[in-house]
């Protein structure tokens, strides 16, 4: 299976909280495929743990990596627009 | 062991009686110290998966028993319950011989710590920190909830009543007696609210055990052992004599559903609208446009009459999220109601930018008021923001004992004041309104809470200032008499209590208001005060 990757912006004026982390999870569990997050060119943590995705501590303006396990390149985009969605507060 | 008709006395909340059986509410019992399990590492992985189970259905019921926004915060918590990277970190403490518990203390303390120091996780810290208490003691079989019967007629009986404790309150707690806790309590305020009769501050209930019949008697602001409802203290039966009370009676509010109920009493108005309410969730701060909304809609439920908006009333011990807080050693002594304005400055005058776009949206008359003033020159602060944002009729609370010297500073500054009774009397008597054993000092029939609020009528009508009074006290039909006899032009009560205090109110004219104050002013003690007024008003219901 291929790996799509994409850059999200966390625009949320309090950083990355508990609700877009939960928003993100339901996501992935959802879509049923490994998604992947963290800050561009660090460590990526799974994306259906909140505490982890929590635990990034990102903050508002910083870019993070998110990667999908696919094939299908319509489904990872769309996947990447709804997580921006959840980064915007 | 008490006799049949033992006489416990604490301080009554509500108007009726009610007898039942004392439910004791247990003590929680502490956690086990950590601890290594037997070496069976299966079935320690079998009886986690069984307590994060259990737990998280307790939180799946506790979202659909909350309104929207705590539902929300319910089922984040549920999902962090639920988080796999957890249970893994959980699974790798139990191979290092941990039982189940603390493995799983174990485990949410390795997050905890990756995500301390943040003030954005700070609150949720505290959730997650809980949900691993939770998890633990259902593993160990210990109760942290109250386990109230579902079915029956039950008077509980616990030291005091938390808000995560009413909460779990049934349709089979008919009445509630606390040992400790005072008349402006949490347990008090909801009891209130919510009509269930309560004695508090009862210390001798402490004797009392499972099983045993008791009235609950809080006009004679006693419990009876064995009592029956026919040995009840009778409420004074006030008759109305005109339509219109002495003085009107508004209601106190804080959200939608509030004013829609409040609309269906006979309420003149809105005394109180205490706008935080409407935040203590909100992670973000609110945009204008979410404000206007939202008052607008409140504005256009109320009970006719004016409504009183109270700006922010929010600090380090009712924080609002979006709004910084560092934590205080003393916050009630802190930055708190309209001291917020040096900090936040942009918010409140938002706020008040936002009401007058409701009013004039509403078509309905607003006040406005700041709480927490202390200076004559702070109302005049505020006063002057007011002014600038709207078309409103401006004034602040009295709850500082500072401010009541600075009425004659007040005049031509504010059109109104109004006396917030809680607090004036935690800072009066220098009692936290909360303490669970200082609930006697906050008794409002306290000989100097009565002078200081005689002495707030009579100034406020020298210099011409319309003044009104919108604490727990004025949701006592008896107490609200008084109020009105020492010259107050309005009271607000707690909505359940409206129609009590307006009948009280169309009992008796003015002269008569004024000769049971003078008339309670002598009393050298609370309960002379109480006992004087109660039995001027018998005489003149008789």
């Amino acid at each position: 299976m291929a790996t799509i990757s994409a850059t999200v912006t966390i625009e949320d004026p309090i950083g990355f909280h508990a609700r877009p982390a939960g928003q993100i999870v339901k996501l992935v569990k959802d879509s049923g495929l490994e998604i992947r997050m963290g800050r561009v060119g660090e460590n990526l943590v799974k994306a259906n743990s909140p505490l982890s995705l929590m635990a990034l501590k990102g903050k508002t303006g910083e870019q993070l990596t998110v990667e999908v396990d696919t094939d299908d390149q319509a489904q990872a985009q769309q996947i990447f627009d709804s997580i921006q969605q959840f980064l915007k507060g | 062991m008490l006799a049949s008709g033992a006489i416990l006395t604490g301080l009554g909340v509500g108007l009726s009686a009610v007898s039942g059986e004392v439910f004791r509410v247990k003590e929680h019992k502490p956690l086990p110290i950590p601890a290594k399990h037997q070496g069976d590492q299966q079935a320690e992985v079998e009886s986690l998966r069984g307590a994060i189970a259990h737990v998280s259905d307790d939180l799946k019921r506790l979202a659909e028993k909350a309104g929207e926004t705590s539902a929300e915060i319910f089922e984040a918590l549920e999902m962090i319950l639920q988080d796999e990277s957890l249970f893994d970190a959980a699974l790798t403490e139990i191979d290092s011989g941990w039982e189940a518990g603390t493995a799983f203390v174990n485990a949410v303390e390795t997050f905890a710590e990756l995500l301390s120091g943040d003030s954005t996780f700070e609150e949720r810290l505290a959730d997650i920190r809980d949900l691993a208490k939770r998890v633990a003691a259902h593993i160990h079989g210990i109760s942290l909830g109250l386990n109230l019967p579902e079915e029956g007629r039950y008077v509980i009986v616990g030291q005091d009543f938390s808000p995560a404790d009413t909460a779990q309150f049934t349709k089979a707690v008919v009445g509630v007696i606390t040992i400790q806790g005072g008349p402006t309590s949490h347990t008090a305020i909801i009891c209130r609210s919510k009509a269930i009769p309560a004695v508090v501050s009862c210390a001798t209930a402490e004797q009392l055990v499972d099983g045993v019949q008791v009235l609950v008697d809080p006009v004679g602001d006693r419990v009876v052992v064995e009592g029956k409802e026919s040995d009840a203290t009778a409420a004074i039966s006030f008759v109305a004599k005109s339509n219109d009370p002495i003085i009107p009676v508004r209601a106190n509010i804080g959200s939608l559903e509030d004013s829609i109920a409040a609309a269906t009493t006979a309420a003149e108005g809105v005394g109180l609208f205490r706008t935080e309410l409407l935040y203590l969730q909100s992670t973000t701060r609110p945009s204008k446009e979410k404000q206007i909304a939202s008052y607008t809609e409140i504005l256009k439920a109320a009970p006719e009459g004016p409504i009183v908006v109270r700006t922010i009333d929010a600090g380090s011990d009712k924080p609002v999220p979006f709004l910084e807080m560092p934590k205080e050693e003393n916050p009630a002594l802190g930055v708190r109601g309209f001291r917020l304005v040096v900090p936040h400055r942009e918010f409140i005058v938002d706020q008040l930018q936002s009401l007058e776009q409701a009013r004039k949206d509403s078509g309905r008359e607003v006040w406005v008021m700041a709480p927490m003033v202390a200076l004559a020159s702070e109302a005049a602060q505020f006063a002057e923001i007011a002014r600038k944002a709207g078309n409103f009729k401006v004034g602040i609370m009295v709850e500082t004992p500072s401010i009541i010297y600075e009425i004659p500073n007040l005049k031509g500054v504010v059109d109104f004041i109004s006396v917030g009774t809680n607090d004036l009397s935690q800072y009066l008597f220098a009692s936290d309104r909360l303490h669970p054993s200082l609930g006697s000092l906050l008794n409002p029939w306290q000989p100097a809470l009565i002078r200081a609020l005689g002495e707030i009528a009579k100034e406020c009508k020298a210099v011409s200032i319309y003044s009104g009074v919108c604490g727990e006290s004025a949701s006592d039909p008896a107490f609200a008499v008084v109020l009105a006899g020492m010259g107050f032009d309005s009271v607000s009560s707690s909505r359940s209590q409206v129609g009590a205090v307006r009948t009280a109110l169309s009992s008796l004219d003015k002269g008569q208001a004024q000769e049971i104050y003078k008339a309670v002013a002598k009393a050298k003690t609370a309960d002379e005060a109480k006992s004087i007024a109660l039995a001027k008003l018998s005489l003149l219901a008789g």
